[in-house]
């Protein structure tokens, strides 16, 4: 198990260099820090909604009263029909209007009752805020579930989630903070392969009979355990600063997992490749830094032309960012995200094979 | 330490320990190993002496598998270096020309590092450690982050990870570079006492280091090897020329112009006479010298050095 000793020799090495554990374990943590103070904090946003109430009935009335105006990050306006809202988004008035249907009573009865029934709520928004639309539409659909008391979704979010729950802005950047911190494991990964490239401790290791396999395996799982750490912490503090983790915790936990070595996959890459750590560094974080915006672990993306979201789509943060916010926020389980989950398990499998590859190739030049 | 060396095969028993057949590498333009033809004995330590940017540690990269041949080949033990780089893995030491430790490991953590990695068992490797830290006078810092030792307590460690797996052939590259004098002898007695049991290969640019250590001496300068024999053999078959040096008094012009038309040199500086020919006959300069009322305070023969050997090859001093 020449993997294993090479394993715990890294993890000593990183153990026991207090600098270099500091930066591993607190930038991201730092980052979440600040973060989380910036936007967990009580004050929560506020977004002024218009509701246009075409069913006119008791059930109606009480949704928009006990339901939609219960939102706390709402302000809600009524609106006789449809144009004089239009005209008052367009305005920048309000973020977004809520058309309640004719027949929406039927449909919530029917429900209630056990029956078969849709409910159907139109929402327009203004296409240029993405984020604030998204936490909306959330908003709109745990109100609406909750006041129907239903498990099944409404036409206009079809993930079932938790009804008790008001979605939150940390809820939201969370999410795209930890990606971002597991991103960053790109520059850091490589550090220890690179420090023993440059100080030549590694032509020594080279000289032994271990295999490229073992190389990368043994540097790749030393960061994999300070990821799991460094996860567990991000998802303490993110819990702390009010993220509410609304599906499975352990699906979010092997999803960030999944995304962190996917992480540490590219930084044996880019160490394989570099000759210095310098040389390493500069190359991650000239890769990772473009990969963090198009993946949109601060943006939404969905601003972003589509080709710039199918060039971010071949690589596997934004399926991480996506897939974790679904979980995390919509409370969505495996069937809903398995495209995204198999995805990063094949994209850490393709990268560890050409970080193999490409390590054997330096091996001997 | 002597139950867990790893055979060769059996019918490569007579086969040399090292043999390499005009082993080239080119850096670009740069011919760094220029056709090498070597032939090391088992049990044999061959020096490889020559200044910085001669060729030795490409050399030894390339025997080591670490480095591709751009021409030529090699075998180690009769294993090809092109086709079966792990099965010369697996048989030897390696002490690379800087002291590269894994800093933050201890001394015994370093050595247990390599022992796994040739697959020696954790009990062995213990009991080995325990023997080598002693050899090399480390056992008070078994324990302390090699970070902490002195740069001549890090190359006795760095000697000592070659060693550890008990190889079969042994690379030595520079393995006194930076060392005070103390250690460098410390060094030297370790190595020395491998002599007959490892076959080892080491390269330096120290004189005296390939002087006293060496069976086998092969001068390298830019990527050739100029010259090989023993340190013996190196001296007197190249040098020529016999040097006496005289420390006199009363030295006459009549004596000095009659020593110079004896002998092919006679040079004088502060009373010192240095006299060089082919053939010197010690008697004969005394008797003259005596004779002219020289008082000889002292005079001998002067024995050649590998600088002088080197000077006489190359053309150029040993840079050191």
């Amino acid at each position: 198990m020449r993997f294993w000793q090479l394993f715990t020799r890294s993890l000593k090495e990183t153990y026991r260099d207090p600098l270099a554990l500091g930066f591993l374990l607190a930038f991201p943590l730092i980052f979440m820090l600040v973060f989380g103070a910036a936007f967990g904090s009580d004050t929560t946003p506020s977004y002024d909604i218009g509701i246009i109430d075409n069913d006119h009935t008791e059930v109606s009335q009480g949704f928009i009263d006990q339901a939609i105006s219960q939102i706390s990050i709402f302000e809600v306006t009524s609106f006789d029909d449809t144009d004089s809202a239009r005209e008052e988004l367009k305005l920048g008035e309000i973020s977004a209007y809520v058309v309640i249907p004719g027949g929406f009573s039927t449909q919530v009865s029917q429900i209630m009752q056990g029956m078969e029934g849709d409910i159907v709520l139109n929402i327009t928004y203004d296409e240029s805020e993405p984020m604030i639309s998204e936490q909306i539409i959330s908003s709109v659909n745990a109100a609406t579930r909750q006041f129907a008391q239903i498990e099944i979704p409404v036409t206009i979010n079809t993930d079932p989630i938790n009804i008790g729950v008001d979605i939150t802005q940390m809820d939201f950047i969370a999410t795209g903070i930890i990606v971002f911190g597991l991103l960053i494991m790109i520059p850091t990964s490589g550090r220890i392969m690179l420090r023993d490239k440059e100080s030549r401790f590694l032509y020594r290791m080279l000289t032994t009979p271990a295999k490229p396999w073992e190389f990368i395996a043994g540097y790749s799982l030393s960061m994999v355990l300070l990821a799991t750490i460094q996860i567990f912490f991000f998802i303490l503090l993110g819990w702390l600063f009010g993220m509410d983790i609304i599906g499975s915790l352990w699906l979010a936990f092997a999803l960030f997992l999944l995304t962190a070595i996917c992480s540490i996959g590219i930084g044996m890459v880019v160490a394989s490749l570099s000759k210095s750590e310098n040389q390493g560094e500069s190359l991650s974080w000239l890769f990772s830094m473009p990969l963090a915006i198009l993946s949109g672990v601060w943006f939404s993306t969905e601003f972003m032309p589509s080709y710039m979201r199918t060039f971010a789509g071949i690589f596997p943060f934004s399926h991480a960012v996506e897939a974790s916010r679904a979980v995390i926020t919509r409370g969505v389980g495996m069937e809903a995200i398995s495209g995204d989950f198999l995805f990063l398990v094949s994209w850490a499998a393709v990268v560890f094979i050409i970080g193999t590859i490409l390590f054997s190739r330096t091996m001997r030049s | 330490m002597t139950d867990k060396v790893k055979k060769a095969p059996a019918e490569m028993n007579d086969i040399p320990a090292i043999q390499t057949s005009n082993l080239t590498r080119l850096f670009g333009s740069l011919v760094a190993v220029d056709g090498i033809n070597l032939e090391i004995k088992k049990g044999e330590l061959y020096a490889f002496l020559g200044p910085n940017g001669a060729g030795k540690t490409t050399t030894i990269s390339m025997l080591c598998c670490l480095l591709k041949p751009t021409s030529g080949t090699a075998a180690v033990m009769g294993y090809d270096i092109n086709r079966e780089p792990y099965k010369i893995k697996q048989i030897i030491g390696v002490s690379p020309q800087e002291t590269t430790l894994s800093e933050h490991l201890n001394s015994m953590e370093n050595l247990a590092l390599v022992g796994h990695l040739h697959s020696i068992d954790s009990e062995k490797i213990r009991n080995w450690s325990k023997l080598m830290l002693e050899t090399m006078g480390l056992t008070d810092r078994a324990k302390d982050q090699v970070r902490k030792l002195s740069g001549g307590m890090k190359r006795r460690l760095s000697i000592a990870m070659a060693l550890i797996h008990n190889p079969q052939i042994i690379f030595l590259d520079e393995p006194t570079l930076g060392l005070d004098p103390q250690a460098r002898r410390a060094v030297w007695d370790y190595i020395a006492r491998l002599k007959g049991n490892k076959t080892i290969l080491l390269t330096t640019h120290y004189m005296e280091e390939a002087d006293y250590l060496a069976d086998r001496i092969g001068i390298i300068d830019e990527g050739r090897i100029a010259a090989l024999g023993t340190s013996s053999e190196l001296k007197t078959d190249i040098i020529e020329k016999h040097t006496m040096v005289v420390y006199a008094w009363n030295l006459t012009q009549k004596v000095i112009m009659e020593l110079r038309n004896r002998y092919e040199e006679v040079e004088i500086s502060n009373g010192t006479m240095t006299i060089s020919d082919k053939k010197l006959d010690f008697k004969d300069i005394i008797n003259r010298l005596h004779t002219a009322g020289t008082v000889v305070r002292s005079a001998h023969i002067k024995e050649p050095t590998l600088e002088d050997v080197f000077l006489k090859i190359t053309g150029k001093e040993l840079r050191v």
